[in-house]
């Protein structure tokens, strides 16, 4: 009993940073069609916002609150700037927001003179319940996690401008001619997905550690995750994500962890190959 | 001499200077170092000819960071014999190329240093696959003399191929006794990284702790980035481990030492050691996580020796509120020792530089001084006897530091 609440809560804690940064990237991908590869680098600069607050001797807990506001002003900027300039070619927008992952990545490795940085938790220690211990931060996360879930799902499902971002999805001259201005909307969708990217950034890195390549760990299977979930629904790539970090964690109790990594892809592969339209089918939302 | 006795880099060469200053950017991470490759001369130079030093380290990539530190240490180290005259009548100049953490591209970087500046000697490779990549186009196609100068696996037995840092031997000879006798801990737990240092060491490390009375409860690699190690930790609560000894490398160690933390192992009287650990990876964690973690190194900044305190005040001096620091970890310790073991072979040669004759003299090599104390080859085997200590990391207000538990001195490195 004992071993299998244990087990239940590291599958959920590490499914849960999973879904964090796979939040952002599912919501542009899917109310955008932009794959947003330099979406690491995002969660980096998330986590980089609260290594300045934290350096500056300001709380972390601030950091971490401003960390997404700074990604969404960034993201809002980015947007207008550059990325509506791919909409027309996704492929080449791949290849553009890896090129600005790239500067990102490598100007903070310049920052931080290419050490890590380790990030203290604001609410540190374990907390016990029988003769189990559990880290209070990575609940902290679990907590977060589904209320974010939440809080974006009520945005985009149940409010106007949730419904205005759909229909501009759906059919982006039938929402103009409605009168909803299409290119403000897709620089708020992207603000809100850069947002949500520098949540993930700023929560998880109190459990890894500040260094340039800590988005890159991640992209690969977040991709993964928006693969198998399905592109065009909010639920599919919280699902793929949360499919994805369960079997990401629980496989090292299976198999040597040296063949689990590669697994996890190969399983993801599969049930892509037989549902090659994800777990939830487009349009849905 | 003693009237030019100046440092600086030689001026006129402004297209040199332009580089360099290229370069001091690229050390800081901001670009690239592709093209150029750096030199520092010293202003006088005489009838006796030059010699030329070469240094091929990771300026950029991932492991920057130990790679500037070595450049440093090689700057500082070269600047004091300069300094003091140089070596049998000749200065040193000092030619830089970036192996850039990426093989293909250190070869070809290597084979500048070898053919376009005709190098006498190459320092320097960190990882061991660099070293495996470099060592065919120096030693055999290079004809040149060699100096590796980081801890390492072993199983280097090149001729004209010389290792200045430790060996597994020097590493476990000592440690894994001491936990096993002093520390009481017998049930060993062995996670790693996924690559050769870790295998070959851990192979010695099993032998050692086998021959002590210990057992190895399990041996498990990891790919080098595994974010998640909840099977990992539910190993070393179910085998009733109580000495993790570690080999698992940045960034999967940070949260595999968290998650270890967080399971109450050390609270529960388990012991954390990891070998290469030094003062720069202590602040990649949160102090309390890295609180009594041992370590086993040839040299700590809080050792107890005249010279080592002086060498270490004037690398702050020269290189004021650096990044890098100047650790055993990061190689920079087997650098300064290899730059001084090269000086004393060139020495006994009475300045002759042709390879043979330079190699035949480091083979019996002695320096009396050195970060940690002096060192001395093993004649036939290119590795040498160093003093070894062993350490604990011990945590006040926050900080963390080394306090030093014992030093053995001269420990053989049993290679070859």
């Amino acid at each position: 009993m004992d071993f299998a609440v244990k087990l239940a809560f590291d599958l959920l804690a590490f499914t849960s940073v999973m879904v964090l940064i796979v939040l952002g990237l599912g919501v542009v991908a899917s109310m955008m069609g932009i794959f947003n590869f330099a979406h690491g680098e995002f969660v980096l600069l998330g986590a980089y916002t609260v290594y300045i607050f934290h350096e500056g001797g300001l709380p972390i807990w601030a950091g971490i609150v401003a960390a997404p506001f700074v990604l969404a002003i960034f993201g809002a900027l980015l947007e207008r700037s550059v990325i509506r300039r791919f909409y027309a070619a996704p492929i080449i927008a791949m290849l553009g927001t890896y090129a600005i992952g790239l500067v990102i990545r490598e100007t903070v490795r310049g920052l931080l003179g290419g050490h890590y940085k380790s990030i203290p938790e604001p609410l540190p220690g374990v907390f016990t319940i029988g003769d189990l211990d559990f880290s209070v931060w990575r609940t902290v996360i679990i907590a977060i996690t589904l209320l974010v879930i939440l809080a974006s799902w009520l945005l985009l499902a149940r409010t106007s401008i949730g419904l205005q971002i759909r229909g501009a999805l759906e059919n982006p001259a039938l929402a103009r001619s409605c009168g909803i201005a299409t290119p403000r909307l897709y620089t708020l969708t992207f603000a809100f997905g850069s947002a949500l990217a520098g949540l993930a950034g700023a929560l998880i890195v109190p459990l890894y550690q500040l260094s340039a390549d800590i988005g890159l760990r991640f992209l690969v299977q977040a991709f993964l995750s928006v693969m198998l979930g399905g592109v065009g629904t909010f639920e599919g790539p919280v699902l793929g994500a949360a499919a994805v970090g369960a079997t990401a964690a629980g496989l090292p109790w299976l198999v040597i962890p040296v063949l689990a990594d590669p697994l996890v892809f190969v399983i993801a592969l599969v049930i892509v190959k037989f549902r090659p339209q994800g777990f939830i089918t487009q349009g849905r939302l | 001499m003693t009237q030019r006795k100046e440092e600086a880099p030689a001026r006129g060469l402004s297209r040199r200077r332009l580089l360099s200053g290229a370069g001091a950017l690229s050390a800081a991470g901001w670009i690239a170092g592709t093209s150029g490759g750096w030199l520092l001369r010293p202003k006088w130079a005489n009838a006796a000819g030059s010699i030329k030093m070469g240094i091929a380290t990771d300026i950029t990539g991932a492991i920057a960071a130990s790679g500037n530190a070595n450049w440093q240490v090689a700057q500082l180290a070269i600047e004091q014999i300069n300094q003091a005259g140089g070596v049998a009548g000749k200065s040193i100049e000092l030619y830089l190329e970036d192996t850039a953490t990426d093989e293909k591209k250190a070869v070809g970087n290597v084979r500048k240093l070898i053919q376009e500046h005709k190098v006498n000697v190459v320092l320097g490779g960190i990882t061991s696959s660099m070293r495996q990549a470099i060592k065919d186009p120096v030693v055999n196609r290079g004809r040149t003399l060699y100096i590796y100068p980081q801890l390492y696996e072993g199983q280097e037995c090149t001729k004209h191929l010389y290792c200045t840092g430790p060996t597994p031997a020097q590493q476990c000879d000592e440690l894994i006794p001491y936990i096993i006798n002093k520390l009481g801990k017998k049930r060993f737990a062995l996670p790693s990284a996924n690559y050769v240092w870790p295998q070959l060491l851990n192979k010695y490390a099993r032998k050692v702790i086998q021959a002590n009375g210990g057992e190895v409860v399990f041996e498990e690699y990891y790919p080098l980035d595994q974010p998640e190690y909840s099977a990992t930790i539910g190993k070393i609560r179910d085998g009733k481990v109580d000495c993790v000894f570690n080999t698992v490398i940045p960034p999967g160690l940070q949260p595999f030492v968290k998650q270890l933390y967080e399971s109450g192992f050390q609270r529960n009287g388990g012991v954390l050691s990891c070998v290469y650990y030094d003062e720069n990876l202590l602040n990649y964690h949160p102090a309390h996580e890295m609180e009594g973690l041992y370590s086993c190194l040839d040299y700590f900044q809080s050792v107890d020796d005249p010279f080592s305190k002086k060498l270490q005040e004037a690398y702050s001096k020269k290189f004021p509120d650096t990044k890098y620091l100047f650790t055993a970890g990061s190689a920079s310790t087997g650098m300064y020792r290899g730059i001084k073991f090269y000086e004393a072979a060139v020495k006994e040669t009475k300045g002759d530089l042709a390879r043979e004759a330079v190699s035949a003299a480091m083979d019996k090599g002695k320096i009396a001084e050195g970060p940690g104390g002096g060192a001395e080859m093993v004649p036939g085997k290119m590795h040498c006897k160093m003093n070894m200590y062993i350490a604990q990391c011990k945590v006040d207000a926050g900080k963390t530091r080394y306090d030093v538990i014992n030093k053995y001195n001269m420990v053989d490195p049993k290679e070859c």
